[in-house]
C-alpha cells in the first residue's frame, strides 16, 4: 500500500479531538470513529473542571466546532471499529457506522421530532437521572447537534407498532427508518486509541449502599446533578424529590483497594464537589471521609487548601473497608472507625462515592480487535513507557488518555500532543530513515 | 465603484421562513433606502448550507457581482466557515461577508411573529451596516524555521531532541553542565519504572552524540532570545571560552529541569553536614551506585526513618513523585538489609498510578512501619512528630532520608525573562492553558518540558517532552509556511503615543516598543485579536481588524433605529 | 435630565437594550439558549465580539449616547477566558466605566458585566430577561436626543 498519509484516531474525547487537530493541522487525513453520537468525551459531563474551575464546555465546545469544521478530518459518530488488520505504516481498518436514521446532512438540529415521539427511555448519558425519547440527543448542546433513534426502543424499529409521529414531525427529510448501518472501509498509517476509561462498578462494594439506598451517589452522577444543562438544570436535589440535602459526605477511595492502585484525581474532584456544594447550598455541612489526600503536581494541593477552614469536615479513617452506609430514621448512617480505630457514626442526607478509574468495559474487545496487550489492570500496555512513549505492543498503534490509565486531563492531552509527533515521526519515515 | 450587497435569508424549513414573515423582510429591506447609495439584492433560498444553497449562492455572488454579502441564517458557530469558504471560492473577499444569526437569537427565541419579524428585520439591517464598512482582509504566510533550539540537556531536553531532529531539521541543545543527563543521569536511572537500569541515561546520551542532525553545547548558557514562532534568533555563550554563537531557529523547548527543596531552621528541621540525614537524590545515588549503605562513622545503621513531604506545607504543593521514590528506596533498603527497622513518618501517601500502590503494599508487607503524622521535625537525627491524634513524640534513628520536594530551578525566573514565559504562583513556568494546552506557553513556539513546567517523575518528564515535539512536528512542518491569525489589531502609527499600556495587557507578547520612533508595534504573526490591547489605549491608535469600533457602531445603530 | 425622574414606571416602555457578547462562553449560551427554545425579550440585540477585553469606554458610552437604555456585557467566567485573562481586563474597566456614567447623570445600573459560560443557557435567558426587566423599571436613556450623537 502506498503511503497514505491516513491516520484512524479511536475515541473523540479531548485527546482524540486535540490529537486529531494536530495532526489535520499537518496536512494528515484523520479518520475519527466515536461509538457515541456526540463527540467531547467525558469532560463535557463536568460542569466545571479542577483545578481553574473552568467552565469545561467553554473549554471544549470550540474544539469540537474545530473538529467538525475540519476538511482533515472525517468524524464517524456512532461507530465502531469492527477489524483492523496490517501493521506498522499500513492498516486496513473497517468502520461500522450504526444505523442513526437522522441524516448527518439534512438534519439541522431544530428538534422537533423529540416531542411527537412517544416513547421515554432513560438517558445513560444523564446518568439515568432522566428521561429523554428514544430520538435523542445526549444533551442540549450535543455535537454534532443531530439526534439518533434508539432502534431497540422505537415502536418502529422494534416492530411494535407502524409509528411514523417522528418521520412526520420532520420538514427536512432527515428521518430514514429504513436506514442501515454502513460499513467503511480505509487504509491508515498509524492508529491512536483514545477511548477513555470507565468507573469502578461501586455496586461492587455493598457496604457503601451504592444501588440500594437512593441517596448514594456515584461522581458522575453528581457532576450531571450540579450540571446547569443537566437532569434538574443544576439544582442540588435529591433523587427523586425537591429537597435539598442539609448534611453531605463525600467518601473516598471507593474501589481504591479492590483495583489495586490510587486514580489520583478523586481527591481533586471531590474538593471540587466540596466547592460545588458551598456554592449552590451554602448552608450544607460537608463531610470528607478520606484515608489519604492526594493532591500531586503543582496546583492540586492549592485546590484543597484554598477551600478554607469549616468548608468541609475531614474525617480520616484507617480502614475504608470498614466503612458502611445504611439507612438510618432520617436518612444515610455513615459507621466508620476513627484515627483510634473507634467506631463512630454520622448522619447525612446525601453521600457521594469517589469511585476509581478503570478500563471501559469496551477496552478488551477494542484491544482484541486492534491486537494489542492490556496490562495487569486491564488498561493499554505500552512497550517503553519508561521513557513516556506511547507506542502499544503493536508497532504503529499508539495509545493515550484514560486508555492507558488514571489520570488528570492535563495528563491525557499530553500523552495526546506525545502520540501526536510520535505518529508524525513514524509517518515522516521510509524504511526507517527519517526524512 | 458603487456597493453591491447581497443578503440572503435561509429559510432553514420552518425554523426561519416559519416563524417570520420572510416576504415581508425581503420587500423591507430592498424597499429599505438608509445605506445610501447602495444597491441591494435581498432574495431567500431553502436551505443555503446545502450543496446546492452553497452553489447557488456562489454562482450569485459571480453573477451578479457582489461586493459585499449578508447570510441570515443560524449562528456563526455553525456555519460562519460554511460561507467563508463559498466567498472564497468567488472573487468576493470572505471578510466582506458576515453571517446573522437569525435562528438561534431570533426565530427561536421570539414566539411572536411579528415581534421576530422586526427583529430579523433589525439584525439584517445591522449586518448590512456593518459589513459595508467591512475591510478585505488577506492572509499572509510567513515562512518558517524547522529548527529547535532545546535548553537543558536532562532526560526531557534529549529525548525531545531526539524526537525532533531529522535530516531537515536539526536540534540544538544549549547544557549550563558540564555532561548530559541532568537529575536522572545523577540517579542513574533509579527512578525508571524497574529499579535499576543505569545505561538507559547513558544510551540516551550515546544516541544524542551520534547523531548528525543534533549539536550540543555544554557548559553554556542562552543569553539572548529575539523572535517569534518560526523565527527566532538566539544567542548562547560558553561559560569557558565565553564564545557567542548565533542560532536561528523555529521554536524553543525550556527543559531545565528542577531543584530539591533545600530544609531551614525555622521549619523545625535542624540538623549539620555530619549527621546522618540524606535527601532523596542522594540515597538513590548512593543506592543505585551499589555502595554499600553506611553512615559516616562507617557503621551500617540499624534503623533508618524517612520523613515524607519535606517542604510540601511551605510551599504549598504535593510533589506527587516523593512517596514512590520512597517506597521504592525502602524496599531496596529491605531487599538488601532486611534486619535495618524502617519507619516512614507521612501525612498522606500519594501514590500515582504505575505501580505505586504496589510498591507500598510490598513495604508495608516487608515490615517497614508506618506513622501517619500532622508535623515532623528533625534535630540531628532525631525525629519529632506530631500524630494524627494529636500525640507528640520524639525518636532516635541511626539515619534519616528526606522526601524533600521538587522546587523550580533557580535559573527559572532569568530565563522566565529571556524567553518572556510567566511562572506561575509556585515558580514553575506557567502553560498556555494548565489543561488543554500544558506543554505550550503564552509565547508561541516556547515549549516547556519536564520539571521545569511542575514536578513530575522521570518518565512523565520525558512524555512531556515527546508531547512539546508532537506541537512542533504538526506545526512547523519542513517547508511549508505558517498562516497567522487575519483578523489581527493594528496601531496607527499617527495616533501612537508609546505610552506601552498596550504591552501590558497583551499576554501574548505581540505588541512591542519600537524607541526609535517612541510608538508600540504590533507583531501580526503572534496576535490573535482577542482585541484587549485595545481598551488599553488613551489614544484610539489601536484598531482591531473585522471588529472595529466603526463597524461595531454600525451594527448598534440598526439595532437602536 | 436626571435620571431618577424617569422613573414615573410606563408599561408600555420597551426597554432597547444592546448585549455585547464573547464569541467562546456567552455567545454559545445564547445559542444553547435558542436551541433549547427560550424566551428571550424581542428588545434585546445581540452584538458579536471575540473577548469582552476588546469593549472599551468609548464603545459602550458611544452606545448610550446612540440611544441604548441599557448595555449588558457578558464573556466567560473569571478563569475562562479564551484569550487567558481578557475578562479580568474587562472587569477592572467596567470599574471605571460606572464612575464615568455617574458624572453623566447615568444610572450606572443601566451597565451590567456578568459572566455565563458556554453550558448556562438557561442562566442566559434569565439573566437577559432580568436585565431588560431592570431597565424597564429604570424607564428610558435620560439622554434626550440633543446630548445624544
Amino acid at each position: 500500500m502506498p503511503k497514505n498519509g491516513s491516520v484512524l484516531i479511536i475515541g473523540a474525547g479531548i485527546v482524540g479531538m486535540k490529537a486529531g487537530l494536530m495532526l489535520a493541522g499537518a496536512s494528515k487525513k484523520v479518520h475519527l470513529v466515536e461509538k457515541l453520537p456526540i463527540i467531547g468525551g467525558k469532560v463535557i459531563k463536568n460542569e466545571e473542571s479542577f483545578p481553574n474551575m473552568e467552565c469545561s464546555t467553554c473549554m471544549v465546545a470550540p474544539v469540537q466546532q474545530e473538529v467538525l469544521q475540519n476538511p482533515n478530518i472525517e468524524t464517524y459518530t456512532y461507530s465502531d471499529v469492527e477489524s483492523l488488520s496490517g501493521s506498522k505504516g499500513c492498516y486496513e481498518v473497517v468502520i461500522r457506522r450504526k444505523a442513526r436514521y437522522i441524516s448527518l446532512v439534512n438534519c439541522i438540529g431544530c428538534g422537533m421530532c423529540y416531542d411527537p415521539c412517544p416513547v421515554s427511555i432513560p438517558n445513560m448519558w444523564e446518568e439515568n437521572l432522566m428521561d429523554m425519547k428514544a430520538v435523542y440527543v445526549p444533551t442540549a448542546g450535543s455535537l454534532p447537534n443531530v439526534p439518533v433513534i434508539d432502534s431497540s426502543k422505537c415502536l418502529h424499529l422494534n416492530g411494535t407498532q407502524e409509528c411514523n409521529l417522528c418521520v412526520e414531525s420532520c420538514v427536512f427529510d432527515a428521518i430514514d427508518l429504513n436506514d442501515s448501518d454502513e460499513v467503511v472501509t480505509v487504509e491508515v498509517e498509524a492508529v491512536l486509541i483514545a477511548s477513555g476509561s470507565g468507573l469502578f462498578d461501586l455496586s461492587a462494594l455493598p457496604n457503601l449502599g451504592y444501588g440500594d439506598l437512593s441517596a448514594v451517589y456515584s461522581p458522575l452522577e453528581f457532576e450531571r446533578l450540579f450540571a446547569s444543562n443537566g437532569p434538574t438544570q443544576g439544582e442540588l436535589t435529591l433523587r427523586g424529590s425537591d429537597i435539598s440535602p442539609e448534611r453531605i459526605a463525600i467518601i473516598h477511595c471507593a474501589g481504591r483497594s479492590e483495583v489495586g492502585y490510587c486514580s489520583t484525581v478523586c481527591c481533586m474532584y471531590s474538593f471540587k464537589f466540596v466547592r460545588f456544594l458551598l456554592h449552590k447550598l451554602p448552608e450544607a455541612r460537608i463531610y470528607d471521609l478520606y484515608l489519604d489526600i492526594c493532591v500531586p503536581g503543582k496546583s492540586y494541593q492549592n485546590f484543597f487548601t484554598t477551600l478554607g477552614e469549616g468548608s468541609t469536615t475531614m474525617l480520616f479513617t484507617p480502614s475504608l473497608e470498614d466503612v458502611c452506609v445504611t439507612e438510618s430514621d432520617s436518612a444515610l448512617r455513615i459507621s466508620y472507625p476513627d484515627t483510634s480505630g473507634e467506631s463512630r457514626e454520622l448522619d447525612v442526607d446525601m453521600v457521594i462515592l469517589t469511585a476509581a478509574i478503570v478500563p471501559d468495559s469496551d477496552l478488551p474487545e477494542l484491544a482484541r480487535i486492534a491486537g494489542v496487550e492490556l496490562d495487569k489492570f486491564g488498561f493499554i500496555k505500552r512497550t517503553d513507557e519508561g521513557s513516556g512513549s506511547t507506542e502499544t505492543t503493536k508497532a504503529g498503534i499508539f495509545a493515550a488518555g484514560t486508555v492507558t490509565g488514571p489520570g488528570d486531563i492535563q495528563r491525557s492531552v499530553i500523552q495526546g500532543e506525545s502520540a501526536a509527533g510520535q505518529i508524525m515521526e513514524l509517518m515522516s519515515t521510509i524504511d526507517g530513515e527519517k526524512v | 465603484m458603487k456597493a453591491k450587497v447581497g443578503v440572503y435569508v435561509c429559510e432553514c424549513g420552518p425554523n426561519i421562513a416559519g416563524k417570520t414573515d420572510l416576504d415581508e423582510i425581503i420587500t423591507y429591506l430592498s424597499e429599505f433606502r438608509g445605506f445610501g447609495d447602495v444597491e441591494l439584492v435581498v432574495r431567500k433560498y431553502g436551505f443555503l448550507c446545502s450543496n446546492q444553497g452553497k452553489e447557488y449562492l456562489e454562482k450569485e455572488i459571480r453573477d451578479l457581482g457582489l461586493t459585499h454579502l449578508v447570510v441570515g441564517a443560524c449562528s456563526p458557530r455553525d456555519h460562519d466557515s460554511t460561507f467563508k469558504d463559498v466567498c472564497g471560492k468567488t472573487q468576493l473577499n470572505p471578510y466582506l461577508y458576515k453571517i446573522i444569526n437569525i435562528r438561534e437569537h431570533c426565530t427561536w427565541v421570539i414566539d411572536d411573529m411579528d415581534k421576530a419579524t422586526e427583529k430579523a428585520k433589525s439584525y439584517l439591517r445591522a449586518g448590512i451596516a456593518r459589513v459595508l464598512y467591512q475591510s478585505e482582509l488577506f492572509e499572509s504566510p510567513i515562512d518558517v524555521n524547522p529548527d529547535v533550539l532545546v535548553i537543558g540537556g536532562g532526560v526531557a531536553g534529549m529525548e525531545a531532541a531526539l524526537a525532533l531532529a531529522g535530516e531537515n531539521r536539526s536540534v540544538t541543545i544549549v547544557e549550563k553542565n558540564d555532561t548530559l543527563g541532568g537529575r536522572a543521569g545523577k540517579l542513574r536511572g533509579f527512578s525508571f519504572q524497574e529499579f535499576n537500569k543505569p545505561e538507559q541515561v547513558e544510551k540516551l546520551i550515546e544516541t544524542i552524540l551520534g547523531n548528525p542532525c543534533i549539536n550540543v553545547f555544554l557548559d553554556s548558557e542562552v543569553t539572548s532570545v529575539i523572535g517569534f514562532l518560526g523565527n527566532f534568533e538566539i544567542e548562547h555563550v560558553s561559560l569557558e571560552s565565553k564564545v557567542i554563537t548565533e542560532l536561528f531557529c523555529g521554536s524553543i523547548i525550556t527543559a531545565t529541569g528542577a531543584d530539591l527543596y533545600e530544609t531551614t531552621e525555622e521549619s523545625g528541621f535542624k540538623y549539620s553536614e555530619s549527621d546522618d540525614v540524606y535527601n532523596s537524590m542522594e540515597i538513590t545515588e548512593m543506592l543505585s551506585s551499589g555502595d554499600e549503605i553506611t553512615l559516616r562513622s562507617g557503621k551500617e545503621p540499624e534503623t533508618i526513618a524517612i520523613v515524607h513531604c519535606v517542604g510540601r506545607e511551605e510551599l504549598g504543593y504535593c510533589s506527587g513523585v516523593c512517596c514512590t521514590v520512597m517506597m521504592k528506596t525502602a524496599n531496596m533498603i529491605k531487599a538488601r538489609y532486611p534486619d535495618i527497622r524502617i519507619t516512614q513518618f507521612y501525612r498522606d501517601i500519594c501514590l500515582p498510578p504505575s505501580g505505586g500502590q504496589e510498591l507500598y503494599a510490598a513495604a508495608r508487607s516487608s515490615g517497614v512501619n508506618f506513622v501517619k503524622v500532622q508535623s515532623t521535625g528533625l534535630s540531628g537525627t532525631t525525629v519529632k512528630f506530631k500524630e494524627k491524634n494529636g500525640d507528640e513524640g520524639e525518636q532516635f534513628f541511626d539515619m534519616v532520608l528526606l522526601a524533600s520536594a521538587l522546587v523550580p530551578s533557580k535559573d527559572t525566573p532569568a530565563l522566565s525573562e529571556l524567553l518572556g514565559i510567566p511562572v506561575d504562583e509556585t515558580g514553575f513556568f506557567q502553560e498556555a492553558h494548565r489543561m488543554t494546552n500544558p506543554s505550550a506557553t503564552t509565547t508561541d513556539g516556547v515549549f516547556i518540558v519536564g520539571t521545569s513546567q511542575g514536578p513530575r517523575n522521570i518518565s512523565d518528564s520525558m512524555l512531556f517532552a515527546r508531547a512539546s515535539a508532537g506541537q512542533i512536528l504538526t506545526k512547523l512542518l519542513v517547508g511549508e509556511k505558517l498562516v497567522p491569525e487575519v483578523a489581527v489589531t493594528e496601531i496607527l502609527e499617527a495616533y501612537c503615543t508609546g505610552c506601552g499600556n498596550c504591552l501590558d495587557v497583551c499576554v501574548y507578547g505581540a505588541i512591542y516598543p519600537d524607541e526609535a520612533r517612541g510608538i508600540s508595534i504590533v507583531n501580526e504573526a503572534i496576535c490573535r485579536g482577542c482585541g484587549n490591547c485595545y481598551g488599553s489605549c488613551p489614544s484610539g491608535a489601536l484598531r482591531t481588524k473585522h471588529f472595529t469600533n466603526i463597524q461595531l457602531f454600525r451594527e448598534v445603530d440598526e439595532a437602536l433605529r | 435630565m436626571k435620571d431618577k425622574k424617569e422613573k414615573s414606571s410606563n408599561s408600555e416602555f420597551t426597554p432597547k437594550v444592546v448585549g455585547f457578547l464573547c464569541n467562546w462562553c456567552t455567545y454559545a449560551a445564547a445559542d444553547l439558549a435558542g436551541g433549547s427554545r427560550l424566551e428571550i425579550p424581542s428588545s434585546f440585540s445581540v452584538v458579536r465580539v471575540m473577548c469582552s477585553s476588546r469593549i472599551d469606554h468609548n464603545l459602550l458610552l458611544t452606545t448610550f449616547f446612540k440611544g441604548a437604555d441599557g448595555i449588558l456585557v457578558a464573556g466567560c467566567h473569571p478563569g475562562d477566558c479564551h484569550y487567558g485573562e481578557g475578562n479580568y481586563y474587562a472587569r477592572r474597566r467596567f470599574a471605571q466605566l460606572k464612575k464615568v456614567m455617574e458624572t453623566l447623570d447615568l444610572d450606572p445600573e443601566r451597565l451590567e458585566l456578568v459572566w455565563v459560560s458556554a453550558a448556562e443557557g438557561n442562566r442566559y435567558a434569565e439573566v437577559v430577561s432580568d436585565f431588560t426587566e431592570k431597565i424597564r423599571k429604570l424607564g428610558p436613556n435620560p439622554m434626550n436626543s440633543s446630548t445624544r450623537f
